[in-house]
């Protein structure tokens, strides 16, 4: 398995408290950069609050901004937040689902600049990141939903996990668990 | 891991590559220096509305068809859709901009990247408000003719209550349907805003400095763009702006990392406004 170099996250606004909580499981030295869309208007103050419990600063960035380990880049209001490499891409392209930022374009572009190396969060809610998300899975990224999760589509949701507040800590702790000698087959 | 899914993208990869060369040998368009998660985004949406199977068959089309390659063109381009969509945006410039133009004898402001003129408009609007439209000239440019053709008919869709709301709240001092005439769903801008803005084709990505401004309004237009195309386009804005004139980009866009970021001293506390003072 690929070693992982990013994790992104997509939540509607109703899952705010939720992505709070699981901000606040992430380790103090992760060591790859995490990008975060959250359904939001354009007067929300989102970002101190959701920083307060998060070990981690969470910064909302600017436009072409390099990505650094163990910081949380939280989309801006009425910008899609996009991953472009080792960098973030915003954009103005219309809202999609009625949303900008939208949750299927940061995943969308996720899975094209990082593929096997990225792994995507979805907190369900929302129509919203679903297509993202499987296109994230589709490149071989890691992909779980926090939440209940129904798809019209049979076998793809298969391979993906479904966490709840209760065990998503575990999973990213599997996520950032890297081997120290690896044996390649 | 190559399974189905990373075979795909690769073969996706190869013929986009293959549509960007083949669009700039035969248009001049290089959109390879697009950033490019928005491009493939945008590119992937004009597949699925011009409802083709691949980037094959669109570059097949685009390739011999002017107007394929305009209707690409458009679809990459992200107009805001109403007048004054930024409103904190204009009532900074009226605060903290409009003073210092008033003691130039003449102004010359740009647009770059005008796309279909909304933005263009609401500046309009202002500097008629300010008193200031006797002795500026405000040029808009885009690259797209399309999108200038209909930004220079001044006909736009009809604004909603919100848009007059967001007109008030940039400091209008009318109404904001003082500025237009209704035609059913359209509202036609009034000709003696509409004639003098003086609209024109510009390339950012290849066209040099045209003249020097007082003000560059540039506003999420460079988000399209690469890093490198991104700087080398700041180096012509960079030459193209007087000296204690002023540029003004998006809300999360900055000079920081450009090649001039040295030059330009930011306004306090408005946006994103810059002022040359080198």
């Amino acid at each position: 398995m690929s070693p992982l170099g990013l994790l992104v996250m997509g939540a509607p606004r109703s899952a705010a408290a939720d992505v709070a909580s699981v901000l606040a499981l992430l380790p103090p030295h992760l060591s790859v950069p995490v990008v975060l869309a959250l359904h939001r208007g354009p007067l929300d103050a989102l970002a101190a609050p959701l920083g307060r419990r998060c070990a981690l600063p969470v910064v909302e960035p600017d436009d072409k901004d390099e990505l650094q380990p163990g910081c949380v880049y939280l989309a801006p209001a009425g910008y899609h937040l996009l991953v472009d490499g080792g960098c973030v891409a915003l954009s103005v392209e219309p809202p999609e689902h009625g949303q900008r930022p939208g949750l299927d374009a940061l995943f969308e572009s996720a899975a094209d600049s990082h593929g096997p190396r990225a792994a995507g969060l979805l907190f369900s809610g929302h129509e919203d990141g679903v297509a993202g998300l499987l296109a994230l899975h589709a490149r071989g990224g890691r992909v779980a939903v926090v939440g209940d999760f129904q798809t019209g589509g049979e076998g793809e949701e298969g391979e993906m996990a479904q966490l709840t507040l209760g065990t998503v800590g575990g999973w990213l702790a599997r996520l950032a668990y890297v081997p120290r000698s690896k044996v390649q087959p | 891991m190559t399974g189905p899914g990373a075979r795909g993208a690769e073969l996706e990869a190869l013929e986009v590559d293959l549509l960007l060369e083949g669009v700039a040998r035969q248009w001049g368009f290089d959109l390879r220096s697009r950033s490019r998660p928005q491009l493939l985004r945008r590119l992937r949406r004009h597949l699925r509305e011009e409802r083709l199977e691949s980037f094959s068959a669109l570059q097949g089309r685009v390739l011999h068809d002017a107007e394929a390659m305009d209707a690409l063109l458009r679809t990459l381009s992200c107009t805001p859709p109403a007048l004054f969509a930024e409103a904190a945006f204009f009532r900074d410039f009226r605060a903290r901009v409009v003073p210092a133009l008033r003691t130039w004898p003449s102004v010359r402001v740009w647009h770059a990247g005008c796309g279909t003129g909304e933005d263009t408009y609401a500046l309009a609007i202002l500097l008629y408000e300010e008193g200031l439209w006797g002795k500026c000239r405000l040029y808009a440019s885009d690259a797209s003719e399309g999108l200038l053709a209909d930004a220079r008919t001044g006909v736009l869709p009809l604004p909603s209550d919100e848009d007059a709301r967001r007109y008030l709240e940039a400091g209008g001092k009318g109404a904001l349907c003082d500025y237009y005439t209704r035609d059913g769903n359209w509202a036609l801008l009034q000709p003696r805003l509409r004639d003098s803005i003086f609209f024109t084709q510009h390339n950012l990505a290849t066209d040099g400095s045209f003249n020097e401004f007082h003000v560059i309004v540039c506003r999420d237009t460079l988000l399209t763009f690469n890093r490198a195309l991104h700087n080398h386009v700041h180096s012509r804005l960079f030459e193209s702006l007087a000296r204690f004139g002023f540029l003004c980009l998006g809300r999360k866009e900055s000079v920081a990392r450009t090649p001039h970021a040295g030059a330009y001293e930011a306004l306090e506390d408005c946006g994103r406004i810059y002022r040359r003072v080198a």
